[in-house]
């Protein structure tokens, strides 16, 4: 495979020559910790791509998957000396080397063909996307703020969506769905690299909410909130300098050419988790918590709610709002949060588990009974965890705790 | 090149999953912390002391070379196998298998971290003092290798001082015992100092045996701001007359201060020429009154500002500026390099004052920051290894801060370790004497070379 069709945009050689090989990231890498090769941490990974664009290797399905590896937590570059933005080049060299013609690998081909076609990753069908949801969410209309289900709430846990739905009404919050005509927000996609794929469901359900005078999007996934935070505003900039306009996921039909000068990648939509609008809520006296929950309770810093979102408080906000609670923090918090190791459930699901009994063991270290969480990826896996471990360990999404106190 | 027929043998000695030759996985284990990098022909992730002792018998019979490697961030290429050859990573090897608080020693294999290790016996409220930067991801036995500093140098002294026993296989495969766990022992050469520090070269350590101190019931700690490099540097020296001997006595210049504000922004004043961050321990009473006459000391000698934690979040606030020192040096330009030339505490003004003057000859960034109370500073060149021309001032730039730290009564390596990137002014320090002497115990310990070759000029010059 030719090294010389793999191209990067000038900032991401940047990143990978600024690594200065101390070795920080050894200590914070998840799947590093599980592995001990330095083929799969931060370091390893960047002079990887270093030699490859040195020719010193090449476009092999070896640096593929080592690639593919990383889960995209990006505590690396929290602890980097350099801050060099690992996420990002992860993210850029999928891209690249898609482009450069490398097949994916197995496992994902079938996850973006199901995203791309009937808009989620179960396998599922676009048509059934609303069911779940009372008639007068099934379809949009005109309001400033959109309540975005995601694919995961849509299809495998809508009994989460139901309680996002009884408390947001019992607090009189307005709102509307997309409900049958929601998309997936595109975030599995871009992970995997295929940023035209990507692009095209941001023009999409950018041009969509635009339609609707949409001003706030919320959502109660993790996943969707980075892709709207992050992708959505442009601060991924240089991946969407990467999408080629003639790749054939690119949708033929919606807009001519002249609307490639892609206004939908500029816009200032409000974003956030619906645990920030359940803490501002409460905050406003809209919803008052009354059941007690006396519990020690560690809540975990999802990767993409946290690190990548930058939402931390309103978590712990909505958890302190409920009596009795006592809130735990774990060893590593906030910005430093480890990961739950939910992005390898598919592709290596003994290796997730390994991941989330790390963070059980941690939470039963520091005495916690119960690990409270905003992300559907971590309530799953962690549940894993714990039965890895062989312990019973209580895993609940913040949202239901919240419901619990409520009635 | 390792042969096939010796590359199924590794393999079936250490078990597939353990032996690794891809290019990929030969380039992981190609570099450490330093620019350098070589290819190995393979790498093994031994499993046990026997395997170790296997793979090293048969490299010696065959005739490969083996480079043992913690976890390769080390600051002088000691970890980088020159000739190619094997690396042989101990990671596999890390268990902590005994703490004794009665006896204050504890047992660890050499793929511990030394940060995990550090808190295992804080737990027994005993104290491992070495603190070398990189403690959260390197090894104890890459710092048995390289007798690795820290900031606590200064008062409990560095790895050497810590290591009571070892055992280590040789390069014939044979298991090797030295030293003693009790507190005083003169039986034999000293064959433990002669392991720790000699980079992995003569043996390869397979456990350590730690002394451990009682962890200090409390701490203070301050932070110093000077209008006048030399007024900080006579603080240092000031201190140390006193009668105190601080646990920390750190020291960041006025181009890391700024580098330091631009990156943290905590409200450094930018005109400092010098910030000290110093710490005393021990019983309260003690600590308090060392921590006092400290801040006596600055006060006379001028110090603008004084700041004292009152308590462990403040502690945290005073430390931002010297723990954020490398990361904030390393965003000014792409290539960093962190040398180590370390001389007599009296001479660190000069030191000071003379990388500066090296540093606006030749036109570079360099940041100097580190262990003043031991004279162990990092001067720090901040350049792009891309720019040839100006990398080319860089590489003179050290030759001449080495040249400037020998000139003084120093030493090339305080605590980095000589490896290959430092080999060629090992002459000029310790003489023909004295490396002649070197390269006959390495010959006595390895005929054949093949441990860690290429490594302190230890080979035969014509």
């Amino acid at each position: 495979m030719s090294n010389s069709s793999f191209i990067l945009h000038p900032s991401s050689l940047e990143e990978i020559f600024r690594c200065m090989k101390c070795g920080n990231c050894r200590e914070v890498c998840p799947v590093f910790l599980e592995t001990g090769r330095e083929g799969m941490v931060a370091r390893g990974r960047v002079q990887l791509l270093k030699a490859m664009l040195e020719n010193r290797l090449d476009l092999s399905d070896g640096l593929r998957d080592r690639i593919y590896a990383c889960l995209n937590c990006n505590a690396c570059h929290v602890t980097c000396p350099c801050g060099i933005e690992v996420d990002e080049l992860i993210h850029a060299s999928r891209v690249a080397m898609l482009r450069a013609g490398k097949p994916l690998p197995d496992g994902h081909k079938l996850l973006r063909e199901r995203i791309l076609g009937e808009q989620n990753p179960f396998g599922q069908k676009q048509s059934e996307r609303g069911a779940w949801l009372p008639e007068k969410y099934r379809k949009p209309r005109p309001s400033p703020v959109v309540l975005h289900a995601g694919c995961a709430i849509s299809y495998a846990n809508n009994r989460v969506g139901k309680m996002v739905l009884a408390i947001l009404e019992s607090a009189g919050a307005d709102f509307m769905m997309m409900g049958d005509e929601e998309q997936c927000c595109g975030d599995p996609i871009l992970r995997m690299g295929d940023v035209a794929g990507a692009e095209a469901q941001r023009r999409r359900t950018v041009e969509a909410y635009r339609k609707w005078g949409v001003e706030t999007i919320v959502t109660g996934c993790a996943g969707c909130l980075k892709m709207f935070k992050r992708y959505y505003t442009g601060q991924l900039e240089k991946l969407s300098d990467m999408s080629d306009p003639s790749d054939s996921s690119e949708p033929s039909d919606s807009l001519d050419a002249s609307d490639l000068s892609v206004s939908y990648r500029t816009h200032d939509f409000r974003v956030l988790h619906t645990l920030e609008w359940f803490a501002q809520l409460i905050a406003e006296g809209r919803l008052t918590p009354k059941q007690t929950l006396a519990k020690r309770i560690a809540y975990l810093d999802g990767c993409d709610i946290g690190r990548h979102s930058g939402v931390y408080d309103a978590p712990r906000q909505v958890l302190r709002a409920i009596p009795a609670v006592q809130l735990i923090e774990f060893p590593a918090h906030h910005e430093s949060s480890r990961c739950c190791g939910g992005p390898l459930m598919a592709s290596d699901p003994a290796m997730a588990a390994s991941i989330a009994s790390k963070r059980v063991r941690e939470a039963l270290d520091a005495g916690a009974e119960m690990i409270a969480v905003a992300c559907p990826t971590c309530f799953i896996n962690l549940k894993e965890g714990a039965n890895r471990l062989g312990v019973r360990m209580d895993i609940q999404d913040v949202t239901a705790l919240l419901h619990r106190s409520l009635r | 090149m390792i042969s096939d027929a010796v590359r199924s043998k590794l393999r079936e000695l250490v078990g597939a999953p353990h032996f690794l030759d891809s290019l990929e996985d030969r380039i992981a284990y190609s570099y450490d912390a330093t620019l350098q990098e070589a290819l190995p022909d393979a790498v093994v992730y031994p499993g046990t002391v026997e395997e170790i002792a296997a793979i090293l018998r048969l490299a010696n019979d065959v005739r490969f070379a083996v480079t043992p490697r913690g976890a390769g961030t080390g600051l002088s290429g000691g970890s980088i196998p020159v000739v190619g050859g094997l690396v042989m990573v101990l990671t596999r090897l890390n268990r902590i298998e005994e703490i004794s608080a009665d006896d204050l020693y504890a047992v660890v294999e050499p793929g511990v971290i030394t940060a995990d290790f550090a808190a295992a016996v804080a737990k027994h409220r005993l104290l491992y003092p070495p603190d070398p930067a990189s403690q959260t991801v390197s090894t104890m036995g890459g710092n048995v290798a390289e007798n690795s500093g820290g900031l606590r140098g200064l008062k409990y002294g560095v790895t050497k001082h810590y290591i009571l026993a070892l055992e280590a296989v040789t390069p014939q495969g044979d298991v090797l015992r030295t030293g003693a766990t009790t507190v005083k022992c003169v039986t034999g050469y000293d064959l433990t100092q002669l392991l720790v520090g000699s980079e992995g070269t003569l043996a390869v350590v397979t456990k350590i045996w730690c002394k451990l101190v009682p962890m200090p019931e409390h701490k203070e700690s301050m932070l110093a701001i000077f209008g006048d490099v030399d007024d900080a540097a006579r603080t240092v020296a000031a201190i140390i007359r006193s009668g105190v001997i601080p646990a920390t006595l750190e020291f960041l210049d006025h181009v890391t201060i700024n580098a330091v504000e631009d990156f943290k922004k905590i409200g450094l004043p930018r005109e400092a020429e010098a910030i000290l961050l110093i710490e005393t321990d021990g019983q309260r009473s003690a600590a308090e009154a060392e921590a006092e006459k400290v801040m006596a000391v600055c006060r006379e000698n001028r110090a603008q500002t004084i700041q004292k934690a009152a308590n462990e979040d403040e502690r945290t606030q005073l430390w931002q500026a010297r723990r954020g020192a490398l990361s904030s040096l390393a965003r000014i330009r792409p290539t960093t390099i962190l040398e180590d030339a370390t001389v007599p505490r009296s001479r660190v003004p000069d030191m000071v004052r003379g990388v500066r003057e090296i540093a606006q000859r030749h036109r570079l960034i360099i940041g100097n920051f580190g262990h003043a109370g031991d004279g162990n500073l990092h001067p720090t060149v901040l350049t792009d290894v891309r720019d040839k021309e100006e990398y080319a001032r860089a590489e003179k730039a050290i030759d001449e801060i080495f040249e400037l730290a020998l000139s003084l009564g120093g030493t090339l390596s305080g605590e980095h370790g000589i490896g290959s990137a430092k080999a060629r002014y090992l002459r000029r320090e310790i003489g023909p004497v004295g490396l002649d002497v070197m390269r006959r115990i390495k010959r006595a310990f390895d005929p054949n070379d093949i441990l860690n070759p290429g490594k302190m000029e230890l080979e035969e010059q014509g």
